[in-house]
């Protein structure tokens, strides 16, 4: 389980002449992602999803507000302590192309504080769930593109964390390896794992999410199941609801 | 436990950095194959050349040709020379006193003459301009002795080799004449010659003059093998993590920002003392080598009976200096390159990083320096001076334990700078807006704005080594005129920049109009700023004794030209030229991203600096600084232009009508003042500084109440559309 408390993130920007423009790329927003649970973030470019994600897996200090979570029934708030229990990935995690799959997944195991033998199992039991052991001594940068999508996902299951956040996780790839994506995620969630993810595409939001958070500006403007959101805004689909809620947001804004 | 955890992590860490680092090409290429194998390849080509040089000047002749029709002597001299093979076997035959010097070192023996008839050359001069003959000898009575001319070309090699060998020739003929003068008046020839002898006697064992050897030489070496293999690593822990993506993967571990900097500091630090030690090998391996096989040392008067134990301490200090010194390059290597982005941005940071570290490590070259308790407290200078004292076998331990102490202590400043890098998330993050636009593609520009600060300060390095260096040269060859050069250097450097990179010239410029009150308060702020450079330059000239009379001996030549040059060059150029630069397209670029009072204090300092000396350092900081505080005030550039012209323009009229000024403005003709007249001169300019500063504050407000104003104007209009 994850906590967010009225979470902020400020930066400045340079903007023309000697102004410093200080804005919220998020401002104060609080939930919490059950287990077993997916949670899907939306939301139009530079609404904060990304600052927003990466507060969450402790990449960045928020300005205000605190991130937990709970892992059998333990409260952990200590940054160190959460990044062990966090599987996160992004289009920006990219893996050490020198290095082979293998290698890269042993060290992060051992960081990690797993035993050794323990992690010899997890590679074998992950490499054949990802159908990887093809190219799992090889070096990464000599994979193709699917090949190292696997092994970025088994990177962020060696240390078989409670909590998976992914920033976009099937930006760019083709149906196989998104589907491959989303059936992964699904399962996790079977196990009782935590999910939360950002995507832009909304109908696979609709079929994987168990609720969406909607971000606008770095504010929630909905947190709802799909079919409640559907409801509220009396639209057929998450796209028209994104659309109906996005221009009222902007209506609002401007009288 | 938690620390054997600690350990652990960054064992880990380093593992993973060491096997990607050593699975890179560009760093084993830079680590392995440039010692092993580039520096005896380098050393095999370079003996091919100096063996073919040597071959082709073993055969050379010489053509020379002789014109003293009333005198044999020297013919006959010069066609032994001709003959003979050697010419050691020749001056031995003709005078056992010159063959124990000049004619008989080795170079002599490598050559042979040819003399050419005077009649087939017709014109000497052009055929020594041809190369067709090296020496043409002619001779004259002079005050009833035999003057021999030789006529060479010195831009020639052989001419000039040649013409030495004929004086040779012609000084073993005047000692054998001699001879023969003692000689016939019946006297011993060695008394009279030699009536004292003398002979040189070397304290120094062998070990030290080798260790004066090695002083001058693996400081160097060590210096620059090490910033060689820091620097890849270096790189691609930093900023090609950040290229390749992998950045933000790490941070996602549950690893302390600690243990990620000590890790890949190690393997940075490992890399280079690696790289140094292959370095070290290598070049040792191939002096040795050279020793050996080529004999040098016999030749050098060392290497003979050196006892290489006697070198054991100075080498195990110079290991455990090497350690440090490594642990201080990587941490300062890794400093500049963890704010690039990419490989080709790290680059362009390290170069100037390269020329501090070797011009840092040439002060341990400089005769006269020591190294003392100051010194060893400079780095990179502490290293070499520390190494230099080793193989002189000057021990001295409280200097090795502050020389390492001191480096201890900035590697560890580094580090601590360095987590601060990354602990910035606008860094590790961040788009980045300081860097060089220069190295942009230019279809990538922006049109428009100003510069950045890191073309301010790429400009300001540019303008400063072509100010040292060609305007050296053009102010040594055309005086004056080359001063002009020089401020066209200052004008083009920026324009060009900025044209090159799109800028709005108007706006990096400040050629804006501005009113006559601004022109008022500039002037009034002038003269202030002047009188107060008097007491300024005062104090400074009495801190500074020797410096202050350069500095009035250069200022003379340049005034030689006549009042009017003087003042078109020292006075109205710089205006224009030096205002361009300093007050517009740094100031423009600096004010864009510090506050206004920073930029301006950046000004001041760089336009002293750029005057490259410490006496004037302080009034010219203080005139940068008002001038641009009169940018700052009035928004145009022309205000401080017209300060500037007045500022120098006094200078050149004291220098040529000391007289009339001294009945105006006595003072600043004066050469004599006391503190009295000082102190009274400096309260009244610091009056009119401050009634010059009241103008153009108010020029300022004006100019902002009107600003907004007619923002608000244009706001309203776009609201009614």
């Amino acid at each position: 389980m994850i906590h967010a408390r009225n979470l902020v993130k400020t930066f400045t920007r340079n903007e023309k002449k000697n102004k410093k423009v200080e804005f919220n790329a998020v401002d104060g927003i609080s939930f919490e992602v059950g287990e077993g649970e997916i949670v899907g973030i939306l939301g139009p470019n530079g609404a904060g999803k990304t600052t927003l994600l990466r507060m969450l897996s402790k990449l960045m200090k928020p300005t205000a507000g605190g991130v937990s979570i709970t892992v059998n029934g333990e409260e952990i708030t200590d940054d160190i302590e959460i990044k062990r229990h966090i599987g996160y990935l992004s289009g920006n995690t990219k893996l050490y192309g020198r290095l082979s799959a293998r290698e890269l997944l042993t060290m992060i195991g051992t960081i990690c504080k797993m035993p050794d033998e323990e992690i010899e199992k997890r590679i074998e039991e992950i490499s054949q769930l990802l159908d990887m052991e093809k190219f799992i001594d090889n070096r990464i940068e000599k994979l193709s593109t699917g090949q190292t999508q696997r092994a970025s996902i088994a990177r962020c299951l060696i240390h078989s964390p409670e909590i998976y956040i992914f920033d976009e996780p099937t930006l760019g790839l083709d149906i196989i390896s998104s589907a491959a994506i989303i059936e992964f995620m699904k399962g996790e969630r079977e196990k009782g794992k935590t999910v939360l993810y950002s995507t832009h595409y909304m109908e696979e939001a609709e079929y994987l999410c168990d609720r969406i958070i909607m971000l606008h500006k770095g504010k929630i403007i909905c947190d709802l199941t799909p079919e409640d959101l559907k409801k509220q805004t009396g639209t057929d689909s998450i796209r028209d609801a994104f659309n109906t809620l996005i221009r009222q947001e902007d209506m609002g804004n401007e009288s | 436990m938690n620390r054997k955890w600690n350990q652990k992590v960054i064992k880990t860490l380093f593992k993973k950095e060491m096997l990607d680092v050593l699975r890179d090409k560009k760093t084993v290429i830079m680590m392995l194959v440039v010692p092993v194998i580039l520096y005896p390849l380098i050393f095999v080509v370079a003996l091919q050349v100096v063996a073919s040089v040597a071959t082709s000047m073993e055969t050379h002749t010489y053509n020379i040709v002789v014109d003293c029709p009333d005198d044999g002597r020297l013919m006959s001299y010069l066609e032994a020379y001709e003959t003979s093979e050697t010419t050691e076997d020749l001056t031995q035959e003709t005078s056992e006193l010159s063959s124990e010097e000049g004619l008989s070192d080795d170079n002599a023996s490598n050559y042979s003459l040819k003399l050419i008839d005077k009649k087939d050359i017709q014109d000497y001069t052009a055929a020594l301009q041809k190369e067709e003959i090296d020496v043409y000898v002619t001779a004259e009575m002079k005050d009833g002795k035999m003057n021999y001319i030789m006529y060479y070309l010195s831009s020639a090699a052989n001419s000039g080799y040649a013409v030495d060998i004929v004086g040779e020739v012609i000084s073993v003929l005047q000692k054998d004449l001699t001879k023969q003068e003692i000689e016939a008046a019946g006297l011993e020839v060695s008394d009279i010659l030699e009536p004292v002898s003398f002979e040189y006697k070397n304290i120094a064992s062998n070990e030290q003059s080798m260790g004066s050897v090695l002083g001058m030489v693996v400081p160097f070496m060590l210096i620059i093998s090490l910033l060689m293999g820091t620097m890849y690593p270096a790189i691609d822990t930093t900023a090609g993590e950040r290229e390749r993506g992998t950045l933000e993967t790490v941070l996602t571990l549950p690893v302390t920002n600690r243990q990620l900097i000590t890790s890949k500091f190690l393997t940075v630090a490992l890399i280079g003392i690696i790289s140094a030690l292959l370095n070290i090998l290598s070049i040792g391996g191939i002096g040795l080598y050279m020793f050996k096989v080529m004999d040098l040392g016999a030749a050098a008067g060392v290497g003979a009976g050196i006892r290489l134990a006697s070198f054991v301490p100075a080498i195990l200090i110079t290991i455990v200096v090497v350690l440090v010194f490594s642990l201080f390059i990587s941490a300062i290597t890794m400093c500049i390159t963890a704010f690039a982005k990419s490989y080709k941005e790290a680059n362009n940071y390290i170069t100037p990083l390269m020329l501090v570290v070797l011009f840092t490590g040439y002060i341990g070259f400089l005769p006269n320096i020591e190294l003392t308790r100051g010194m060893a407290l400079v780095p990179v200078a502490n290293i070499c001076l520390l190494i230099k004292n080793l193989m002189l076998f000057k021990l001295d331990y409280t200097l090795i334990f502050l020389v390492l102490v001191s480096n201890v202590f900035y590697a560890a400043l580094a580090i601590l700078f360095l987590s601060k890098i990354y602990d910035s998330e606008s860094i590790l993050f961040g788009e980045g807006k300081t860097g060089l636009q220069l190295f942009e593609k230019r279809s990538n520009m922006k049109k428009g704005g100003v510069p950045t600060t890191g073309d301010a300060w790429f400009v300001i390095m540019l303008a400063i080594v072509l100010i040292v260096y060609l305007g050296g040269i053009l102010q040594l060859k055309y005086g004056i005129f080359g001063v002009f050069g020089t401020q066209m250097i200052i004008l083009l450097v920026p324009l060009l920049m900025a044209i090159y990179t799109k800028k709005d010239l108007r706006k990096t410029y400040s050629f804006h109009k501005t009113g006559i009150l601004s022109f008022l308060g500039g002037i009034l702020l002038i003269i202030g700023t002047l009188f107060v450079g008097i007491l300024v330059s005062a104090v400074m000239s009495m801190i500074f004794p020797e410096s202050a009379g350069a500095v009035t001996d250069a200022f003379d030549g340049i005034m030689d030209n006549g009042v009017w040059i003087s003042l078109l060059v020292i006075a109205i150029t710089p205006a224009i030229c030096e205002e361009m630069m300093f007050r517009g397209y740094i100031y423009s670029a600096m004010k864009n991203r510090y506050k206004t009072v920073t930029a301006i204090l950046i000004v001041a300092a760089v336009f002293g600096v750029y005057h490259m000396s410490i006496v004037k350092f302080l009034t010219t900081g203080l005139l940068g600084g008002m001038l641009c505080y009169a940018v700052y005030a009035t928004g145009s550039i022309f205000p401080s232009m017209l300060m500037h012209c007045l500022n120098n323009m006094i200078s050149v009229l004291v220098y040529y009508y000391p007289n009339e000024i001294g009945k105006v403005l006595p003072f600043l003709a004066s050469e004599t003042l006391t503190l009295g007249d000082l102190l009274i001169i400096s309260g009244g300019g610091v009056l009119l500084m401050a009634a010059g500063i009241l103008i153009l504050n108010r020029v300022r407000k004006n100019r902002i109440a009107k600003e907004t104003a007619g923002e608000n104007i244009a706001k309203e209009a776009a609201g009614e559309n």
